[in-house]
């Protein structure tokens, strides 16, 4: 047991309909780890968002616990002064932090959030919210000039939301591509016992040609060049895999992961249009509204002194509320807090479709759904339609309700489930299971613990 | 000069209540950790490293921030 070692297989948004499913018999070398896995859909957390997610699961804890409720967070005592999430808000030990502190070495590849990239025992290459690859994106910091050696300029992302679909198509493939030779050279040449990887392509291929796919999305275009896209990026990530494989030895576990599923959009809801119709947010500049152009937040002359509720928009929204002594101007006392939240997640969960039809809206409180919740929390954490629906924090727009995404195309939002599988070597058929994201890191750490082991 | 100057001296002595002791040493039995010397000065490592590390100044510049934020937007994290 004392030489066992993990490789953990990341692939972004991941849904087990699709990897699991329909594309299955097109994976051979997934298809041949999942023959001796258990394996399954995992439950994502709230929110099902890349960050927090990947930390959650490395870490067994909660958004609440981690302060991390999304890629950007208010900085205390402002309206929407914001800070990005990065690597040093990530307080708890994640799981090579645990076994570093027995000796154990650690390979990680864009897992999110590590930049700037942390000490940790082993070596560590940063995700995709590096601002460029001149940065320091390694540890340690030499490890940088061997992986320019190999691949030239290492890419952390594909922005996708663009009209060239071609070239989305083109540089996801040269960044996935560049990513596992990377991988195969790092497992190659350095000594592990934990090798963990985020591939972020297959978030981004899901979301740029979800249309082209889904022939029940509202916007799907039949017999598109496009159609196979999804498909091809598949086979392309079995192949790698499969290349990648044959480097390990047969004494290693592989865990095939992803932090949160993915399904079709429906649409995008503009919550704070909506907000202003309930009376809930008030401004001063309405007349910016009908000029018949997207209006950003930021360009609203708000009333604070008389605003009740704003929200941002993204996969899931944040409903904040104007509360007394903690925002600039609150004007929700704290003894009518609790009442007015209801109030407002009534309203919210209320709110039905473009047609009229009930909509599976969701709306949590992060202290009852986390054992603890520090840093900047939401006071409504909301699924529209359970996701299906994102929300969009722009104004101006006709309706409520935009059949597009408001900031560049996009056809897929997340969806609550994501996948699992562990293959240990002791394992020679197959099991389907269920689990939740809050089972990975517990789960890893026990594959490296035995009895004799005073840490167990 | 008459022994080490404090300067050369590669370690030095502090204390930490017995009771602690003997509880690192059972905790460290059968570990990498050679002795409850080598196990304080880990841990204490790592409280300093993590102490500096949040001292540093911020992670992004004011270009670089809102190099990212344009990209998350344009990634559909920040609507």
């Amino acid at each position: 047991m004392g030489n066992r070692k993990v490789f953990v297989i990341g692939l972004d948004s991941a849904p087990p309909e699709l990897l699991f499913n329909k594309f299955m018999d097109e994976l051979p070398n997934i298809r041949r780890i999942l023959d001796k896995s258990i394996y399954g859909p995992m439950k994502s957390c709230v929110p099902a968002i890349t960050i927090p997610a990947w930390m959650v699961m490395a870490t067994g804890k909660t958004p609440g616990e981690l302060g991390l409720y999304g890629f950007r967070h208010r900085r205390s005592g402002t309206y929407n002064d914001v800070w990005i999430a990065h690597s040093r808000m990530v307080r708890e030990k994640a799981v090579w932090d645990y076994i570093g502190s027995e000796g154990r070495k650690s390979i990680l590849v864009g897992v999110p959030p590590t930049y700037p990239p942390r000490k940790i025992n082993g070596f560590l290459i940063s995700c995709f919210i590096t601002p460029d690859a001149s940065k320091e994106y390694t540890y340690p910091p030499e490890l940088k000039w061997e992986i320019q050696k190999l691949v030239g300029e290492y890419v952390f992302d594909v922005v996708f939301r663009r009209n060239e679909r071609d070239k989305v198509r083109e540089e996801v493939w040269e960044m996935t591509e560049k990513r596992f030779e990377v991988i195969r050279h790092l497992l190659q040449e350095k000594n592990w016992d934990y090798f963990q990887f985020v591939e972020i392509g297959l978030d981004r291929i899901h979301h740029a040609f979800w249309k082209y796919f889904d022939e029940k999305h509202h916007l799907h275009e039949p017999n598109s060049r496009y159609r196979d896209v999804i498909k091809n990026y598949y086979k392309l990530l079995d192949r790698e895999i499969g290349e990648t494989l044959k480097l390990i030895d047969e004494d290693t576990s592989v865990v095939i992961v992803s932090d949160h599923g993915v399904k079709g959009m429906k649409g995008a809801f503009a919550i704070n249009q909506w907000l202003i119709d309930e009376g809930l947010l008030k401004i001063r500049n309405p007349e910016i509204l009908v000029r018949g152009r997207q209006v950003r937040f930021e360009e609203l002359d708000v009333d604070w002194s008389s605003t009740i509720a704003w929200a941002w928009g993204g996969y899931y929204s944040r409903v904040f509320l104007n509360v007394k002594g903690r925002e600039p101007k609150g004007t929700v006392k704290h003894s009518e807090y609790e009442s007015v939240r209801e109030e407002v997640a009534e309203k919210i969960k209320s709110i039905r479709g473009p047609e009229g039809e009930k909509w599976k809206t969701k709306a949590y409180y992060p202290e009852k759904l986390y054992p603890l919740s520090i840093g900047d929390k939401p006071d409504i954490m909301v699924y529209l339609d359970n996701l299906s629906w994102r929300a969009a924090g722009t104004l101006g727009h006709p309706s409520n309700y935009l059949p597009e995404n408001d900031t560049g195309p996009d056809d897929a939002v997340h969806s609550e489930y994501g996948v699992f599988s562990l293959h240990t070597p002791e394992m020679n058929g197959k099991e389907e299971i269920a689990c939740s994201i809050y089972d990975f890191a517990p789960a890893m750490l026990k594959i490296y613990r035995d009895v004799n082991d005073p840490w167990f | 000069m008459a022994g080490e100057s404090e300067k050369e001296r590669k370690h030095t002595t502090v204390s930490i209540p017995i009771q602690l002791y003997e509880k690192i040493k059972k905790r460290i039995k059968g570990t990498g950790f050679t002795s409850v010397s080598d196990y304080v000065t880990y841990v204490l490592r790592e409280v300093i490293a993590s102490l500096e590390e949040e001292e540093k100044e911020e992670v992004f510049s004011k270009e670089e921030e809102e190099k990212v934020k344009e990209r998350l937007r344009a990634l559909g994290y920040l609507d």
